[in-house]
């Protein structure tokens, strides 16, 4: 069953009194418990994809549904509480509330759901451990370092149980080494808890792993591949760049 | 709640000294209002405790018309139900004496001038007004002991102007109850000084047995003014008393009916003072609001990813707002303490402003200020702070409500 059904979705931005289309009418399908990218060059419209997709930004034609809601008929309150229990987000720049510590960032989304208190600390708390934060859970963002804080992002993200984490280029502000034990979190609780993710990226390293890879380019969906297991690579195995293996999907085909 | 609030609170020190400056204008604001309203407490409270203590007490028992016109035609016998009244009611009363009042006019070989003449019973007297204390001691002077006897007091300034000292002789004019004149030599037997400039000007004092017989009006009282434990329980007091008075005609006049111009002169110069405040407030309200404003365009991206991850524009706005809250009521509690303790001092030490004694008299406040802190002073300082504060908000709160998200995360 999808989780996100997009239809002829196209996002025009003006500029100047220029009407400049970012995305140009794409048509998707994610399936519970996908661990897809989304990959293309900068200005390709993949992060603006990621915003459609949740809802922070509106198409200009086309529909984007998630699950069964159809957020282009949403209003903003909709949109939001669907965001707060349907959609976890995870940024590049990691995002976290300053002057929160771990702890707190990753309860405030059950604050604003309204979980009681108790249940609250607990579920933050285990969610934290799972991320390997156990340690740091009183430590604000600032006092944390870059993996450290986005891992706190991905606890936070999937602390309240949604039924998709869209990462945009989750691992563009980290170090190799970082970046490639982020997605292995990642991967793990996909694997785990089945929870479906969804990417931006234009790492290798995060193409690699997804097991399902959409190319955009220039706001169209050039190719849409579906791959293995998504496990770590062999050491110094240079991280997938051609498209063996390739299957152009009827849902993923660009529309042009 | 507590990590909504614990957002609020933190956000307030991440820049602490744009914080601290807002709150020290709220505090500085407060503060003003604290002493401020202190002082002209301080003096209306003086004002009102020396008209009380030199001429009206607290309770005035009296016939109808009698506050409106001092004629010698509203003068009556005092019945047994008034003493009665007046022991009955339960009323925590620390004295009432019985007066005769009528205008008439006092000359000396120098002048003469119109004047109040009031004829007291000099032992009941001490219970109601502080004339005894305010008469002088000293070089012949003396309060009056002898209701009969033909003597008078006179205040200090009317006996310099008037030229006379204690034991010199002046005349009394008076029209008695068949409306004739009369006239008789008294004794000035001392001198007086109050507080009250105007009612030194125009008042003189005589035993009352002597008053009713240049008047004509033997057993008879213009009012018999009581005073009791506790000024503010004179409304109470009146409707007791007042019940238990049967003998028709009679009316009990509180000391707020009896000095309307001084009851309104106070609530005018409080509510000028509390608009002053306001005012100086509303120039605060832009403080906060800039202090907010600056506050979110700096948080603009961060908002935006609070919104994102659904927090809703009901969150954000009340975020902003009790950020605005938070200021407010650091700077309301710092303006209190601050406000409270110096005030509280100045109360204690009082201030000394008889280089200004003349003006001071003619306000009736006497030359040393003792300033008072009010309950409801400290609670309309918190009624303005609430309203600044939150005016203050408004507009950040509904912009920071607003942001879009998808704008925001791209913000840098």
């Amino acid at each position: 069953m999808s989780i996100i059904r997009i239809e002829k979705l196209v996002k025009n931005y003006e500029n100047n009194g220029l009407l400049v289309p970012a995305v140009r009418g794409v048509d998707l399908s994610i399936e519970r418990g996908e661990f897809s990218a989304i990959a293309g060059p900068s200005g390709s419209g993949k992060t603006t994809l990621l915003n459609l997709i949740g809802g922070l930004d509106r198409p200009s034609e086309g529909k984007v549904f998630v699950g069964e809601s159809d957020l282009t008929a949403l209003t903003p309150k909709e949109l939001s509480d669907l965001r707060l229990r349907k959609i976890g987000f995870v940024f590049q720049a990691y995002n976290l509330i300053p002057v929160l510590t771990a702890m707190e960032n990753v309860e405030y989304v059950l604050l604003l759901q309204g979980v009681d208190k108790n249940e609250r600390a607990n579920r933050s708390a285990a969610m934290l451990r799972e991320v390997g934060l156990e340690k740091e859970m009183d430590r604000l963002p600032r006092e944390m370092s870059g993996g450290q804080q986005q891992r706190v992002a991905v606890a936070r993200a999937i602390v309240s149980e949604p039924d998709i984490v869209l990462a945009d280029e989750p691992t563009a502000n980290l170090d190799q080494k970082t970046g490639e034990s982020l997605i292995d979190l990642m991967h793990r609780l996909n694997h785990e808890k089945k929870i479906t993710f969804l990417f931006s990226t234009h790492d290798p390293m995060v193409m690699h792993r997804a097991e399902r890879l959409v190319h955009i380019i220039d706001g169209h969906i050039d190719s849409d591949e579906r791959k293995g297991s998504g496990r770590a690579p062999a050491k110094k195995k240079a991280p997938g760049k051609g498209k063996k293996g390739a299957t152009k999907s009827s849902q993923g085909k660009a529309r042009r | 709640m507590k990590i909504f609030f614990l957002i609020c609170w933190r956000n307030l020190w991440r820049h602490k000294r744009r914080s601290l400056i807002v709150i020290s204008s709220v505090a500085v604001g407060v503060f003003a209002i604290i002493l401020a309203m202190g002082l002209i407490n301080g003096i209306m409270v003086q004002m009102v405790d020396n008209t009380i203590n030199t001429s009206l007490g607290h309770l005035s028992i009296q016939r109808k018309g009698f506050q409106g016109s001092v004629r010698l035609q509203y003068a009556f016998a005092p019945g047994e139900d008034i003493a009665r009244a007046l022991k009955a009611s339960g009323v925590s009363i620390k004295g009432y004496a019985p007066r005769v009042k009528v205008k008439g006019m006092v000359r000396s070989s120098e002048s003469s001038r119109g004047v109040l003449i009031v004829g007291i019973d000099p032992v009941k007297e001490r219970s109601v007004s502080y004339l005894y204390t305010y008469t002088s001691k000293e070089e012949g002077s003396s309060f009056l002991d002898d209701p009969a006897a033909n003597d008078i007091l006179i205040s200090k300034s009317m006996a310099d102007r008037m030229e006379l000292v204690p034991g010199d002789k002046l005349v009394l004019m008076v029209q008695n109850a068949k409306g004739e004149m009369s006239g008789t030599g008294m004794t000035v037997r001392g001198v007086f000084s109050t507080p009250v400039d105007a009612f030194d000007r125009y008042t003189v004092f005589t035993g009352i047995d002597r008053l009713r017989e240049l008047t004509g009006t033997p057993g008879l009282v213009s009012e018999i003014n009581a005073v009791l434990t506790d000024r503010n329980a004179a409304v109470g007091a009146k409707k007791k008393i007042g019940a238990l008075i049967s003998s028709p005609g009679i009316e009990v006049l509180t000391w707020q009916e009896m000095a309307p111009s001084l009851v309104s002169s106070i609530m005018i110069v409080d509510t000028m003072m509390y608009v002053s405040f306001f005012i100086i407030f509303i120039t605060i309200i832009f403080s906060i609001a800039n202090t907010l404003v600056m506050a979110i365009m700096e948080r603009f991206h961060e908002i935006g990813v609070m919104k994102s991850i659904g927090t809703g524009p009901r969150w954000i706005f009340l975020m902003v707002l009790f950020e605005s809250m938070n200021l407010g009521l650091l700077g309301l509690g710092a303006g209190i303490i601050l406000g409270t303790t110096v005030t509280g001092i100045l109360g204690a030490t009082g201030i000394d402003l008889s280089v200004y004694s003349e003006t001071m008299r003619t306000m009736g406040s006497g030359s040393v200020i003792y300033p008072a802190v009010r309950g409801f002073d400290i609670f309309m300082a918190t009624v303005i702070v609430l309203f600044t504060t939150v005016s203050a908000a408004v507009f950040p709160a509904r912009k920071a409500a607003r942001i879009e998200p998808v704008e925001a995360l791209t913000y840098i």
